[in-house]
């Protein structure tokens, strides 16, 4: 008998009578059972279906988990903003194409050890959290696996009303992701297409606090962790 | 038992009370804490309640969960491994690496490596492995194990640490700055995560719907070297499957408030496919799980996710440390989960614990931790496998309660010994009055004043 078999049949054995799993009726959107039907079911966004502007909630936590957050109003906003928070940072990675002339864009790279040198990435995110401050990534738009976690710094861009309230928001919204991807490649797709091989949660820069519980910002990954938050509505007149 | 118990070791952790009086200060600091984190989310309770009905389920579903992670990881291209004990696993960990010809590997926080003692077999083969955490690495380069399983080096101080750094990664002697330190590691484990061509992770959640896992770290040490390896070896437990991917956003909020107070780690990763060229392998890990599944009793201790929130509550855990529990899972829960590998040797822990009930109350699965320790001490003491001191103990506490003439006379001789002749009492056989003051002694018992004055 293979271990296969025998922790198989060990568990079969040994396991509990069935348990229900119970209803998931949590979250901003839970209250009302809104989470269970599916906040997305009309179609709309989201956030919007939260009915409350969240970013504000989204900043004040990613500040306080060691994040900064800026409100722009589109791409060059962002490049202003970069260089002066980053003048001397050397190379630049981003996944935007609006950052072309500020950053190497577009293109692939064979090993993720190449980028061992890079200073900075930019990379588009899905949505934020407001409860954690913490923004969804697939690896489409990691450029590479290693690259937000091997930058020195990295900043992540999203829409200001990409928001979400909680967790369970988030991942009614990462479905929504692959089913839209799944329906891009075309109605006979399998199920699975369009989803990610990996995707992560960031939540402000990586730090640690192993030594003394001494909170220490730049453990292994990024030291800095900067989101923007796209309003284009919002005007440039204010700044500076 | 072989070596120390848990009283044994406890005492040595004792002998310096400053230094227990720091270690009982920074965890409580750290339950505060999860309280407030904890209590900013009305809904706490509903969540608890939530993750422990679908750890319930897991439970009573396991066998069916396991076989559809394997089937959806398969088909997404990962590797499933099933190993029945510690040795298996190690075995195929070691042929993995074999296979690829690889002597050096990095290894994300793992408390099931620990408990396989993965380290010692693979250093014994020549294998070469660098723990990434920095706590985690800070202990291995001491020669210890961790004594948190959230919080690896809360044992040390930083002078310590920039001793152990000094020694090892060459700092300057004296420095004991925690930013300095840090950094020190950063550009000593860039090295590692550069150069090593396997590494190895834990799992936080492995979700049967998608096949796909979680690795949780604030470092971002997992990913650091899952992503830059052409071979990651994500080694679980089979009790860490979820049935959905929606049910992550109920542990993922509750495991970092419960554990440190954050909201979320800074990584929350979803590991599903390998990337293009890499090889991506699951270990399924039995090791006593599965057999312990069938003890009613004590099975709902597999809903544990790690939190060590109830390491961080617990009066005994905070003035005894984590290496007074000589397992690799500390704490309460350590406590209840170790019996289950091995009674004899851990027939201390479930004795290591006052029954507060604390641990229960903070658990974010709602393991009725506090129950099952009182619970492990009746079986162990019904085995005979309890210490020696207390069985004898226990049998003349149940003779003289079930005697009342026993009783009344010992009462009488107990009051007059203390008075008369209190080192025949207050000595070093009588385990009570360590650390403890006498009381004062009555003249007469309550039932004799009672005859006295009932008219």
């Amino acid at each position: 008998m293979s271990s296969r078999d025998k922790i198989l049949a060990t568990v079969k054995a040994n396991q509990p009578e069935q348990r229900a799993l119970p209803e998931l009726r949590l979250g901003a959107g839970g209250a009302d059972g809104a989470v269970a039907a599916g906040v997305g079911a009309g179609g709309g966004d989201l956030s919007a279906a939260a009915g409350t502007d969240l970013s504000a909630a989204f900043i004040t936590m990613l500040e306080a988990i060691g994040g900064s957050a800026y409100m722009v109003s589109g791409y060059e906003r962002i490049a202003t903003i970069l260089r002066e928070q980053h003048p001397r940072v050397g190379r630049i990675i981003s996944g935007c194409p609006e950052l072309e002339v500020f950053a190497e864009t577009g293109k692939r790279y064979a090993d993720p050890h190449v980028l061992e040198d890079v200073g900075l990435a930019v990379l588009k995110a899905h949505f934020g959290v407001a409860e954690n401050g913490a923004c969804w990534i697939t690896e489409d738009r990691m450029i590479e696996r290693a690259l937000p976690f091997i930058a020195q710094h990295l900043a992540l861009v999203i829409r200001c009303q990409d928001i979400v309230a909680d967790m369970h928001g988030a991942y009614e919204w990462i479905e929504k992701i692959e089913g839209a991807a799944a329906q891009a490649e075309g109605a006979g797709a399998e199920k699975g297409v369009g989803s990610y091989g990996f995707a992560t949660f960031i939540a402000g820069p990586s730090k640690t606090a192993d030594i003394e519980q001494s909170l220490v910002l730049g453990a292994h990954g990024p030291r800095s962790l900067l989101v923007f938050l796209i309003d284009e509505g919002l005007s440039d007149a204010g700044f500076y | 038992m072989k070596g120390k118990d848990h009283a044994a070791l406890a005492d040595e952790f004792n002998k310096d009370e400053p230094r227990v009086n720091w270690h009982d200060e920074t965890l409580w600091w750290v339950r505060q804490k999860r309280d407030k984190a904890a209590h900013k989310v009305p809904e706490w309770e509903e969540l608890r309640e939530t993750a422990s009905q679908i750890k319930n389920n897991v439970l009573s579903n396991l066998s069916e969960y396991l076989q559809q992670f394997e089937a959806a990881a398969t088909a997404n291209g990962i590797t499933v491994h099933w190993a029945a004990d510690a040795a298996e696993h190690n075995a195929i960990v070691l042929s993995i690496l074999r296979r690829h010809q690889v002597d050096k590997m990095v290894k994300s926080k793992s408390m099931l490596t620990e408990e396989c003692h993965l380290n010692e077999f693979l250093s014994t083969q020549g294998i070469d492995v660098v723990d990434t955490d920095l706590g985690e690495r800070v202990v291995q380069l001491a020669g210890e194990p961790p004594s948190h399983i959230v919080l690896p080096c809360i044992h040390k101080k930083k002078e310590e640490i920039g001793e152990i750094f000094h020694e090892h990664l060459g700092t300057p002697k004296g420095n004991a700055d925690p930013q300095f330190l840090t950094h020190a590691a950063r550009l000593h484990l860039r090295e590692k995560f550069l150069t090593r061509r396997v590494a190895l992770t834990g799992v936080n959640f492995a979700v049967a719907e998608t096949g796909e896992f979680v690795v949780c770290t604030n470092e971002g040490n997992a990913d650091m070297g899952a992503h830059l390896a052409d071979v990651h070896i994500a080694s679980m437990g089979i009790e860490k499957l979820i049935p959905l991917r929606k049910h992550l956003g109920v542990f993922l909020r509750l495991l970092t408030r419960s554990a440190t107070g954050q909201p979320i780690t800074t990584y929350s990763s979803h590991f599903k496919k390998p990337r293009p060229g890499q090889e991506m392998h699951v270990v399924f890990v039995d090791n006593g799980r599965s057999v312990h599944l069938g003890r009613k009793d004590f099975r709902n201790s597999l809903k544990c996710i790690r939190c060590a929130a109830c390491f961080n509550t617990c009066p005994v855990y905070r003035r005894s440390g984590g290496h007074s529990y000589h397992t690799a899972v500390a704490g309460p829960i350590g406590s209840i989960l170790a019996p289950n590998l091995d009674r004899e040797k851990y027939a201390d822990l479930p004795f290591a614990s006052t029954l507060c009930g604390s641990c229960s109350n903070v658990c974010p699965v709602k393991i009725d931790i506090h129950e099952q320790l009182y619970k492990w001490r009746q079986v162990i003491v019904q085995a005979g496998t309890a210490p020696l001191a207390k069985k004898v103990a226990m049998k003349t506490m149940n003779w003289v309660l079930s005697n009342p003439s026993v009783y009344h006379g010992a009462g009488k001789a107990g009051r007059w010994f203390m008075l008369n002749a209190p080192f025949t009492v207050n000595n070093g056989l009588n385990l009570w009055y360590k650390q403890r003051d006498m009381p004062g002694v009555p003249k007469e018992s309550f039932g004799e004043w009672y005859k006295k004055n009932k008219k």
